[in-house]
């Protein structure tokens, strides 16, 4: 009896297909410009050596949309979507740069100050997300609101408030703590890997190794049993939510220290989106359920894939939509239900061929 | 006469439901939050034109590719479905038309012949996708649009200016309204006031949504669709066929939306529109569409856009607020009308504990 | 002796592992009211279903008026003159119940839909089936009874040649259940075949002329029914004899046992009202009643699902504020509900998590049961019940009913509560797992364990309580002697002004 290599039923999964479909798009990009997954170790004017390359770049631009992606999986593995995190990384970068550039608001003579102590600048932007995680998670929680409505209301509004916070202006700051987030390196390795590395560490370990997980999917899969198994649905709605609206602030604090900037019209443009793509395409379904938070790094993973590659080859950055969608929807279609079991089906019928043979 | 006093009950009965019936709830509450809206606008800035027959129609002409993509939306919400392809589509009309007319010299209605080839056949793509490939609306449509607004950068990064006669004509065309004056000549009404194609189309998508949705099986199997789609398909309803039709008649309402939206700029950009697919959606939410599938009416949808229009249009009387103001308004409103929604939801339940 | 309108022969399905149909025979003649019987996984239901084109046959061919028919979709055998109403009523909730029974097939009238007609038969069709309703109201409106009716009336309108009623009854009252016979005989004697699949063995003989029985998918027999008694019915069904089963010893608490439950007039207002019960330790109390008569409603409000708006719940004496099940949890209740796809398993998790959820729901998500000490749980509880799974990783949707059940019973056992409620549990699962179901529920009792047993099914309820609640119209009816009592005289007490008003 020979056995396969790779067993049926990692074959069927979505995670093997978005994994294959990453290292194919690798392959292309490769065979295209060999230079393509090369990395070298430069060392900057300070002094800093710190790695080189598309692969390391490809990590470090996914950082915004993985960190966020991270908590969307949980959402939708509760059967949800939050299409307001896109708005809340607006707000994040809003009230940052607000707070660090408190000489034009108050001090008249110009200069970079910033609010006094300065972790409010990072702590400040995270509490607004986080409540405003929490509005969304109260709406469907508590009041059974349906998920995208629920989160359409902040994603109409957050860019309103984020233009509020700042009165419709765009500030720049050049205070370097600040722009160290975005742009600043540590052991080699920028700092958004790093940061989506701990998140990405922080929010496994939180799931697997409590049962948090395993409630989120029981809630996902059927609320009413759910509940009458003594799960309390409401408040692990509410958690998601909120973590959701923390990760999204992190991202924007990310995206705002990159441009050293806040943008309340394009900061976080089209990141809901971006997040949902990851997460579906990281195998987790829609309709909630089991969840695959590795899947939703490869997803996040593929998605600056494509955009660096299609970059790189000098397409102009707003074409880069229409491959992505080329490419989104091949992996949709070879992951999708009815394709999935007819490949199952012809792997069995050739064992099940081989197997009358021999009989 | 035993059946003549079954008949009498009925119609009695049926005037009793259209004001009580559950189902009518949610547009009576689009309908009366309007006129508040609008009474309110009109105590504040009445003097200043607010109520007048121009700004009315303003309402409409300024909406009009909003409210024609909200047709084909509040179809397919009515399925359960989402679409957030329809901005990008009607912006790649504008810019085939705009490329095309500008660019390669093409007649205008070439042109739009080839954006509707382009969008019904997306749509109908996407509805086929949805339907036998089993991937969910919002992933399908989603795809969508990053293809639609690509291939509009694709075509071109610049706007472009339409200049054709053909257009002009018809982004001139204007029925100005009049009255009578103390002569008894008719004149235009002051401030001047007219309807222009936009307007109409409007209208007119409205009355043909209306007919489909009421008149025909076909918008009868949508509601069916949206209410329980694994029992329409044991009741032998067409479930495939419709659901497809449904995406590619939203395909034909964004194009459509997209002429209008040239009709009314009067040229073609890669980036326009962005965001509008949430306008239209909230649009439709606002009218009593739900987006779980199986309620909403074309008439609501149509208050829902003017309901829209309205916060706009008062923050420009006002003068002084913001633009972004209109966003946060807008999201207030929506808060109030998914409460509202809720309320009818627990209201109907209510009625069947009654029972 | 009538004309043959459908002839299916050697029907043969496969599904993945299990030979579902194999080489099964049907034969349905006109104006005859065929009974199709046999137990869960027989393969009634997919007999049916490859008859309305919902699945592929393998193998074999049907013969409908004479011509060899292949249906490949519900629609395509509803166009030949096959109509179906399932046992879940499988119609549109937002629609009215008017265009719930025309769509698809509405008149039309100067190519737009006549509104005024399909109201007017749908009300004609509705009294004919003895309600007199609006129909103009969403079928929601509406209790599950008239939805199911109205899908009745629907497959009947369709003036199909075969109409197929599966389990239509289990929602009915009595008092419906004989207008849809009589609508039933109503269409035989117009020549229409009648294909009648029920769990009921009473309405069996009262309606049907002809029976085929099927077992694990194969034909055992065709009777008459004046031919085949019901003992010898069941034997057919089950192929085992019925008494080798039900050997059941009651428990016996002992007269001084305390009292575990203590419910003072708890109510619902509208809902249920005025419900008082207690139940001692080791005690098992029987619920009888009909579906809808409360009962169900009474467990939801004594393990916290709905609160009790009125009266007190204690348990050991303790007065307790029930808000969510988990209240009732931590005090040592369990609960199993009776709709177990809705209420029960969660499909896509693995037996093990299934078994292990209701206790780490107690422990809180920040304290999880490790790994090992899971796997433990579910390893015992799996050869305790004795559930048919591989392993402790099967997914539980992908198990069959009465091992979904038993994986439910498990999750509670495993909080080792001190009462245990349950809601049908034998419902809609095979003989020989009911009989182990009802075995454990006594064997708790013997443990000490007190347990509420709610079920349908009288006889059931007799042999296994030793208390029995009646309940009737949302309120408590009697309370009776488990040991000293009959089924006649509860069916008297359920029967007493039984036959509720239709208000109109």
């Amino acid at each position: 009896m020979k056995k396969t290599l790779i067993s049926g039923a990692f074959v069927r999964s979505k995670l093997f297909w978005a994994i294959v479909a990453e290292l194919l798009i690798l392959l292309v990009g490769f065979i295209l410009r060999p230079d393509f997954l090369s990395i070298q170790l430069r060392t900057l004017s300070d002094g800093t050596t710190v790695l080189f390359g598309t692969p390391v770049d490809i990590f470090n631009r996914a950082s915004e949309i993985t960190i966020i992606a991270m908590g969307m999986t949980l959402v939708i593995a509760l059967g949800g979507t939050d299409i307001s995190v896109g708005a809340l990384v607006a707000v994040s970068g809003a009230i940052a740069l607000k707070f660090l550039r408190w000489d034009v608001l108050v001090y008249t003579t110009p200069g970079d100050y910033t609010v006094q102590p300065y972790y409010l600048v990072i702590l400040l932007p995270l509490l607004t997300c986080t409540l405003m995680g929490l509005f969304n998670g109260v709406l469907i929680g508590k009041l059974k609101l349906q998920p995208i409505i629920a989160t359409l209301i902040l994603m109409v509004g957050g860019r309103g408030i984020a233009q509020i916070v700042t009165n419709g202006k765009q500030f720049t700051t050049q205070y370097t703590p600040f722009k160290f987030i975005g742009n600043g390196s540590f052991l080699g390795l920028p700092l958004p890997i790093l940061i989506t590395l701990v998140v990405v560490l922080t929010v496994v370990l939180f799931v697997r190794r409590t049962s948090f997980g395993m409630f989120v999917e029981s809630v996902g899969i059927n609320p009413n049993a759910s509940r009458v198994s003594g799960l309390r649905s409401d408040t692990i709605i509410i958690i998601v939510y909120v973590l959701t609206g923390l990760l999204s602030g992190i991202s924007g604090l990310i995206y705002s220290s990159r441009i050293s900037s806040n943008d309340s019209n394009n900061a976080g443009l089209g990141y809901e989106m971006d997040a949902i793509l990851a997460v579906v395409i990281g195998g987790t379904s829609m309709t909630g359920g089991k969840f695959s938070l590795l899947g939703t790094v490869v997803g996040s993973l593929i998605i600056r894939t494509i955009t660096t590659l299609v970059l790189y080859f000098g397409v102009v950055s707003e074409a880069i939509m229409a491959f992505k969608a080329l490419i989104i929807a091949v992996v949709i279609v070879l992951q999708s239900e009815p394709v999935r079991n007819a490949i199952a089906k012809r792997r069995s019928k050739r064992i099940a061929l081989g197997g009358e043979a021999r009989a | 006469m035993p059946e003549n006093k079954t008949m009498t009950i009925a119609s009695g009965r049926r005037m009793r439901n259209l004001l009580t019936n559950p189902k009518y709830l949610m547009v009576y509450a689009t309908i009366g939050i309007f006129l508040l809206i609008y009474l309110f606008g009109a105590l504040l800035y009445g003097g200043r034109g607010f109520t007048s027959v121009r700004t009315f129609m303003l309402f409409f002409s300024d909406n009009a590719y909003i409210g024609i993509s909200a047709v084909g939306m509040t179809l397919v919400l009515i399925t359960g479905g989402i679409d957030l392809s329809v901005a990008a589509v009607a912006s790649l009309t504008g810019m085939i038309i705009a490329y095309g007319t500008t660019v390669l010299g093409i007649h205008p209605l070439v042109c739009i012949g080839a954006a509707l080839l382009v969008g019904v056949g997306l749509g109908a793509l996407m509805g086929a996708c949805i339907q036998y490939l089993n991937v969910p609306p919002f992933i399908t449509t989603l795809t969508g649009m990053f293809f639609a607004r690509g291939v509009c950068s694709l075509i071109s990064r610049e706007s472009i200016s339409i200049k054709h006669p053909l257009i002009d004509a018809l982004a001139g065309f204007k029925i100005y309204l009049t009255w009578p004056n103390a002569q008894g000549e008719w004149v235009k009404i002051k401030p001047v006031a007219s309807i222009d194609l936009n307007t109409i189309a409007f209208i007119l998508m409205i009355v043909i949504g209306t007919i489909i949705l009421q008149k025909t099986r076909f918008g009868r199997n949508v509601y069916a669709i949206g209410g329980n789609e694994q029992s329409a398909t044991l009741m032998g309803l067409p479930v495939s066929r419709t659901k497809v039709l449904v995406y590619a008649f939203n395909g034909l309402c964004s194009v459509l939306a997209g002429i209008s939206y040239v009709l009314y700029v009067k040229s073609g950009w890669n980036l326009s529109l962005q965001g509008a697919e949430l306008d239209v959606i909230s649009a439709c939410v606002i009218g009593g569409v739900m987006l779980s599938g199986g309620v909403g009416y074309m008439f609501g949808t149509l208050f829902g856009v003017l309901l829209k229009a309205t916060i706009p249009a008062i923050i420009t009387f006002n003068g002084s607020m913001n633009s972004w103001w209109a966003k946060i308004f807008t999201s207030v409103l929506l808060l109030l009308f998914i409460i509202i929604q809720r309320a009818v939801i627990a209201s109907s339940q209510w009625v069947k504990k009654k029972e | 002796m009538q004309d043959i309108i459908l002839e299916m022969k050697d029907i043969e399905k496969t599904f993945p592992g299990v030979k579902a149909l194999d080489r099964v025979n049907f034969t349905l003649r006109s104006g005859q009211i065929h009974a199709l019987l046999g137990e869960n996984g027989a393969g009634k239901s997919t007999l049916i279903k490859v008859l309305t084109g919902v699945h592929r046959m393998d193998a074999g061919t049907i013969l409908f008026e004479g011509k060899s028919i292949r249906p490949t979709s519900p629609m395509d055998a509803q166009r030949q003159g096959i109509s179906t109403v399932y046992q879940e009523v499988n119609l549109c909730p937002n629609l009215t119940v008017a265009e719930n029974i025309f769509i698809g097939r509405q008149p039309m009238r100067r190519g737009q839909i006549d509104w005024k007609t399909i109201n007017r038969r749908a009300h004609e069709l509705m009294l004919r089936m003895g309600m007199d309703i609006d129909v103009t109201l969403p079928l929601a409106t509406y209790p599950i009874a008239i939805q199911q009716m109205a899908s009745i009336a629907r497959a009947v309108d369709i003036n199909a040649r075969i109409l197929i009623l599966d389990e239509p009854t289990s929602s009915l009252d009595e008092n419906e259940v004989r207008n849809l016979f009589s609508v039933m005989r109503e269409l035989k004697n117009q020549g229409m075949g009648i294909i009648f699949i029920t769990h009921f063995l009473d309405q069996v003989y009262a309606v049907s002329d002809q029976l085929t029985v099927l077992r694990n998918g194969r034909l055992v027999g065709e009777y008459t029914a004046q031919e085949i008694g019901k003992l010898e019915l069941v034997t057919a069904m089950i192929g085992k004899d019925i008494n080798e089963i039900y050997n059941l010893q009651k428990a016996q608490p002992g007269e001084d046992a305390k009292a575990v439950l203590d419910a003072q007039n708890i109510g619902i207002p509208g809902k249920v009202e005025n419900i008082s019960l207690q139940v001692k330790e080791g005690e098992l109390v029987g619920f009888a009643g009909l579906l809808g008569s409360g009962r169900t409603e009474t467990a939801e409000m004594l393990f916290g699902v709905t609160h009790a708006a009125q009266g007190s719940i204690s348990m050991h004496g303790e007065v307790l504020a029930l808000k969510t099940p988990l209240d009732a949890i931590r005090k040592k209740m369990a609960f199993c509900p009776e709709d177990r796809k809705r209420d029960g398993i969660i499909a896509d998790l693995s037996v093990r998590e299934n078994i292990a959820l209701a206790v780490q729901a107690t422990r809180g998500f920040l304290h999880p049961l490790p790994q090992k000490e899971q796997q433990e749980l579910a390893d015992k509880y799996i050869q305790l019940l004795s559930i048919a799974t591989p392993d402790a990783d099967k997914k539980v949707g992908e198990l069959s009913g009465g091992n979904q059940q038993k994986v439910i019973l498990a999750r509670w056992m495993a909080t080792n509560p001190d009462l245990m409620i349950l809601d049908e549990p034998t419902r809609g699962i095979d003989v020989g797992a009911k009989a182990e179901i009802q075995r454990l529920m006594l064997e708790m009792c013997h443990e000490g364990r007190s347990v509420i047993f709610i079920s349908s099914e009288i006889d059931e309820i007799i042999r296994c309580s030793n208390r029995i609640i009646v309940m009737r119209d949302l309120a408590k009816a009697a309370e009776m002697d488990g040991s000293a009592c009959t089924q006649a005289d509860i069916l008297a007490i359920i029967a007493n002004e039984g036959t509720k008003e239709e208000a109109v």
